[in-house]
Formats: structure tokens, sequence, C-alpha cells
């Protein structure tokens, strides 16, 4: 047998070997959407079937009695904000300690990056946001989201102005610009491409998450998508076809904006994959 | 020309620094120091109690078991999705018709709420489920299990939903990694008679070292912070058998023992920062000497 013929027939197998390994993540999915459409006994077979009957009632039913729609505004608003300003502190931010380049804004790097280690301390932030007397609200979970993700953007950041000539500020600034106009006319066009990365990335991470609106979040009509359905398949365990819609609604967001951002998320994970 | 430094003013840092301190490292370190006192829920004044919260974790049972747990789902998850992720990524790396479509297939999951998924794979665990049919089904019925329900089991079973949902998003930066290498070194080495393990040994891993330090860093982090997967699958239970550290900090904040549930965040810190630095230091050398 040739070469290349070896080759072909080597790229088959492994084509052959992956294909059936995606079932694994497939079916499971194809258990959640298809039970999403059944009545509430086909359902309880948890067996991979297309349902007798389609019953689209069903997210009818989850939108009424598990208050979703105030729970994807609560989301778009707290996972909203808390994005534009992270955006906006951390691009600002890595501009500053980038171009510096002494001790101090070294050591503040550091300092920055020291967020993507660290776990953070819940129960103490319980206790800063209840002594600045915003404990409970959606202002003080957008804050801490914020700070959450500060590290990680202004990682990304940093490495992105970088690679940006410095001339270009000089000039700017020969012909008497400020830094916040250098900052807003000459760094921000150019690292537009990295706002949507990190838009996306944050955005994801703060719609998917749990742990801060159980802790911070004391009233339910404040919740987030995936809490509120967390509390509702507390309540329905029995009527899963609805339990499945509610968890079809909440993913729907997340992968609507991962089927048109593809090319942003794979240009923040290549970020981190060549330059560590 | 040189262009004073002055002129990058550090005003623009403030709201960063200021966000990020207030909410995050402001609570750190007050974590410190109230780990060392008896902080509690029903109590006004406070006590500086020294390493007393520390000696209850490394006498309760429970405490320890916590501990045992998160570093089996750790080291197990740090194995699972980086052994699965860069075997998909160098299978996805090859001229495949379709690719594009399995790398979108195993990418998803881990876009996903780590609440979705657990919940759609409660049912499939039971004792009844899908999972221990399909074991049935193909003559394996010795390995079924009550995979939530079985003590010694169950730290295991939520690592391996962890390693299902991620191995892909690991899968994702390896891959990025692979096409940062560029093709003459492969045919270089082919003709030079390499076989397809001395190419993968002495080109692919040590270009791929980036990717693979983010990808250990990544999942260790992210293994010993572990919560939401326990919290939705099995809540702790049965009784304590899954309890971790992420739990185990809900659970003394519920009971108000909030001294003893700082006292845990620290020693979760003190792991992470023990852990992840020295590895960070360690292989950004080895990077380089390699170069």
């Amino acid at each position: 047998m040739s070469y290349t013929r070896k080759m072909a027939w080597r790229n088959y197998l492994v084509e052959g070997f992956l294909i059936l390994a995606s079932l694994i993540i497939i079916l499971p999915m194809l258990i959640m959407i298809f039970g999403s459409f059944m009545d509430s006994v086909q359902v309880m077979k948890f067996s991979l079937r297309l349902p007798t009957e389609w019953h689209f009632s069903n997210y009818v039913t989850v939108f009424r009695e598990g208050g979703l729609a105030r729970a994807f505004w609560n989301g778009i608003l707290i996972t909203g904000v808390s994005c534009t300003l992270n955006i906006f502190t951390s691009s600002a931010a890595a501009f500053i300690l980038t171009r510096r380049e002494t001790k101090v804004s070294n050591f503040l790097y550091m300092f920055f990056f020291m967020g993507l280690i660290a776990p953070m301390s819940t129960i103490t932030t319980i206790r800063v946001v209840q002594w600045l007397g915003f404990y409970g609200s959606i202002s003080s979970v957008i804050l801490i989201y914020a700070s959450l993700n500060t590290a990680f953007s202004v990682f990304l950041y940093s490495g992105f102005i970088r690679s940006i000539p410095k001339s270009l500020d000089e000039v700017a600034f020969l012909e008497g610009a400020g830094t916040v106009t250098v900052f807003l006319r000459i760094i921000t066009p150019l690292i537009l491409p990295v706002n949507a990365t990190v838009a996306i990335m944050v955005f994801m991470s703060v719609w998917n998450d749990i742990t801060i609106p159980l802790y911070f979040l004391t009233d339910s009509s404040d919740w987030t998508m995936p809490l509120s359905v967390y509390n509702f398949y507390g309540k329905f365990s029995r009527d899963w076809n609805l339990i499945f819609a509610d968890l079809v609604l909440t993913s729907l967001p997340v992968f609507i904006l991962y089927l048109f951002c593809q090319k942003y998320i794979v240009s923040g994970l290549t970020a981190g994959a060549v330059k560590g | 020309m040189k262009i004073s430094r002055k002129l990058y003013s550090y005003y623009l840092v403030l709201p960063a620094l200021l966000i990020y301190c207030i909410f995050f490292v402001a609570p750190a370190v007050a974590g410190l120091f109230y780990s060392f006192t008896d902080w509690r829920l029903d109590r006004v004044g406070l006590k500086f109690i020294g390493w007393d919260n520390f000696e209850r974790i490394f006498t309760d049972k429970t405490l320890l078991l916590a501990i045992k747990n998160t570093l089996i789902f750790a080291v197990v998850t740090v194995i699972g999705k980086n052994l699965l992720g860069l075997a998909l990524a160098i299978g996805l790396n090859m001229r495949l018709k379709t690719r594009n479509i399995l790398r979108a297939v195993f990418y998803s999951p881990s876009i996903l709420s780590v609440l979705v998924i657990s919940i759609v794979f409660t049912p499939m665990l039971r004792s009844d489920g899908a999972i221990n049919r399909i074991f049935e089904s193909v003559g394996l019925g010795f390995l079924a299990q009550n995979w939530l329900t079985n003590p010694h089991v169950v730290i295991w079973t939520v690592a391996a939903i962890a390693i299902w949902q991620h191995a892909g998003f690991q899968m994702a930066i390896y891959l990025a990694g692979l096409q940062s290498i560029s093709k003459d070194y492969y045919e270089a080495a082919t003709i030079d008679g390499a076989g397809a393990w001395t190419s993968f040994r002495s080109i692919t891993l040590p270009l791929l070292l980036p990717a693979l330090n983010i990808n250990l860093m990544l999942t260790l982090i992210g293994g010993l912070k572990v919560f939401s997967e326990v919290f939705v699958l099995t809540g702790g239970g049965p009784g304590n058998a899954s309890q971790v550290v992420g739990t185990i900090i809900l659970r003394s904040f519920g009971e108000g023992s909030w001294g003893l549930g700082t006292a845990v965040n620290t020693l979760l810190f003190a792991a992470v920062t023990v852990i992840a630095i020295p590895l960070l230091i360690f292989m950004r050398r080895k990077e380089v000497s390699e170069q």
C-alpha cells in the first residue's frame, strides 16, 4: 500500500472513531431537547425517543410558572452592565500598565494577575458589601462580577495592546492630545475585536454562573435564569418535561451567542494557547 | 523622540484598581484576619482564637473528607480533561471531512451552564438510569453502579461529568496551539525518517508547552475551586460523602459559623497559591529552556 493510501485509511479510522465518540456528547443533549417537548409521562422513561406528540405548550407553561421573563431580564441587566464596566475599566488599566513599563506598573500587572489564581473569599465579600450598605442588590452583584473578571481581561488586553506600536500614541501626544483622548481615539478602535472577545467570554461566564447569585441575591425576584431554574427544579421535580424546557431556554442565549461569535471565542483561546 | 511616561496617567488604572481592590482584594485580606477569630452570626463581639479554626478543620472528619474529595476531584479532572482534550485536538487537527462540525460538537457542552449539564445527567445516573441500562445492554452489567448514592463512587462520578463537559474546552486551547506549529517541521522530520511518535515527542510536545501550561493551570485551579457541580448533582451527599471545600464554605455560611468558613477559604487560598505559583514559575523556565 502506498504512503498516501495508508494516510487516507488512517484518517477514515480516526474520523469514524471521533464520530462515534461525538455521540457521547450529542445523545444526552438530545434527551434534553426531545424531553422538553414530551408530556410528563413519556419523559419519565428518560430514553432517546422522539416525542409521540410535540407539546410546545411546555415552553409557555415554564415561562409563566417559572417567572423566566423576569429572570431573563435580570440576567441581561447583570451580564450587560458588568461586561461594559469590565471592558472600559480593564482596557484602560491595561493600556497604562503596558505603556509605562516601570517597576510600579509591573507590580500592578502582577497584582491584577494574582486574581486569575486566587479563589474569591465569599463570606468576607458579603461582609464588605453589607458594610457598604447594598447587600442583596443587583448592583452589588454587577460590581462583584466586574471585579472577578478584571484579572482575566487585563491579561487579555495587555497582550494585544503590547502589539500596537507606541509611535501611534506619540504622534497624537505631540499634536497635543491628552491621555484619555489617545485611549479613546487611538487605542479603543484598534482593540475592538478584543472587546468582542472579552464581552463574549465574560457574558458566558456571568450568564451561566450560580454561585454569586446564590450568595448575594437574597430576593428571588432578582435571580438570574440558572438560579431560578435550580429553584424550579426543586419545586417541580416530577415534571421533567418542564425542567428540560427550562434548561433549553436557559442555554439558548449562550448557544446563539456561540453560533454567531465563534471567531471571537477562538481568538481569545488562541491568545491563551500561544502566549501562555 | 521620547514621550514622558507621565502622559500615561495612572488615573486610567484607578477605576479597575478600585473595583478589584474593594470587591476582591479587601475581602481576601479580611478573610485572613477573620479566619483567626470566632466570628459567628449569633455573636456581637469578636475574639481572637489563634489557630483553633484550622485545628478544627484538621480534626473534623467531614472537613477532612471535603479536603480529600477536593484533591481527588482536582487531580482526576486535570488528568482527564487534559488527556482527552489533547487526544481530541490531535485527532481534529488531521484533515478530516467532518472536523469543523466535530470540533463544534465537542466544544459545545463547555459553553453551557454547569447547572444545565448537572441536571440533565441526574436522571441518567440513577440506578435504573440510561447509563446503567447501556452498560447492561452491551453485557457490561457488572459495571452498573449507584453513581450518585454510593459514597465510595460519588466524587468520581462528579469528576467524570466535569470531564465530559469541559474536555472540549481544553481541546480548543490545544487545537489553537497545534495550529500555530508550522507544517514544515513535520515534513523535515518525515524526510529525516522520524516516525509518528518521534515527531510527536520532539516537535508537537515542546511547541505545545504554552498551551499545556495554560491548560494545566486552568484545570488545576478550577478543580480546587469546584462548587457548582457538587452543589447541583449531590448537594454534598449522600450524607457528607461528596462534600468539597466549596460546599463546606456554603454550609458554614448557612450555619452562621463565619470564622470557620473563612478559615476554610483561607486554606483553599493558601493551597491554590502554594501549588499554582511554583508550577507557573517552573513551567515558564522549562518553556524558555526548550526554545
